[in-house]
């Protein structure tokens, strides 16, 4: 167990503002690419780990 | 209190146990989350130290306000944050440190790095794979990146991806 320490002179703030539709939209596209980028990445170590076996 | 607030305080609260560490004496203390109460509003203002309207955020039914504390002393509250489940992943609307825990004399650290840390495994639960998404004031973005893990596109749009958030959930929880 740890902790993230964040510096004293600074304080974690996000911008309260509501998001956009556009800022919505651009967050799915971004989470659904990253979701993609990583099943293909854990489909090739499938394929490497069972090419080795054979 | 909206139709998601039973739920979580069913199925959430009990089980967190993560730390804040006392700066002056480097003393770290188990903490809490959970579901902040309508009575403890009433302290939350700007006369108090409290920078955000968290009278207006708890109003909004789509958010869920979730406070810290410190196991066994649950009336100090040393932080907030207001989260919105997606579709996709959380949205964090707002968080912040307690008034005491602000500023270069501040009490304790890692306020936020408990909450955030929260709002990932609260992703996790809801099918967000520990996707968490906010919009960042420009001079701390950096900070994010470095802090978080996050990852910046697009304007002030930050997202902690499924990894980052992984890597946050096994720093502040114990497994």
């Amino acid at each position: 167990m740890g902790l993230i320490k964040e510096p004293l002179d600074v304080d974690f703030v996000v911008d309260p503002r509501p998001l956009t539709k556009e800022e919505e939209n651009a967050i799915s596209e971004f989470i659904k690419a990253d979701k993609e980028k990583r099943l293909a990445k854990t489909k090739r170590v499938t394929k490497s780990q069972n090419e080795l076996k054979n | 209190m909206n139709k998601f607030s039973k739920i979580e305080l069913d199925f959430i609260i009990d089980k967190l146990t993560n730390s804040i560490e006392n700066i002056q004496t480097g003393d770290s203390f188990p903490t809490e989350i959970s579901i902040l109460n309508v009575s403890e509003l009433k302290a939350i203002i700007k006369k108090n130290g409290w920078n955000f309207n968290w009278k207006n955020e708890f109003k909004q039914p789509e958010k869920d306000i979730y406070k810290l504390t410190i196991v066994g002393n649950p009336s100090i509250i040393q932080g907030l944050i207001s989260l919105e489940v997606k579709k996709d992943h959380v949205y964090m609307h707002l968080i912040e440190s307690a008034p005491f825990n602000i500023g270069k004399t501040k009490v304790y650290l890692g306020i936020p790095g408990n909450l955030v840390a929260f709002a990932c495994k609260l992703s996790f639960q809801r099918g967000g794979e520990g996707y968490i998404s906010f919009i960042a004031k420009t001079k701390l973005i950096d900070h994010y990146i470095d802090t978080l893990g996050a990852i910046h596109f697009g304007g002030h749009l930050m997202v902690i991806t499924t990894e980052s958030a992984l890597k946050l959930i096994g720093k502040y929880f114990k497994t």
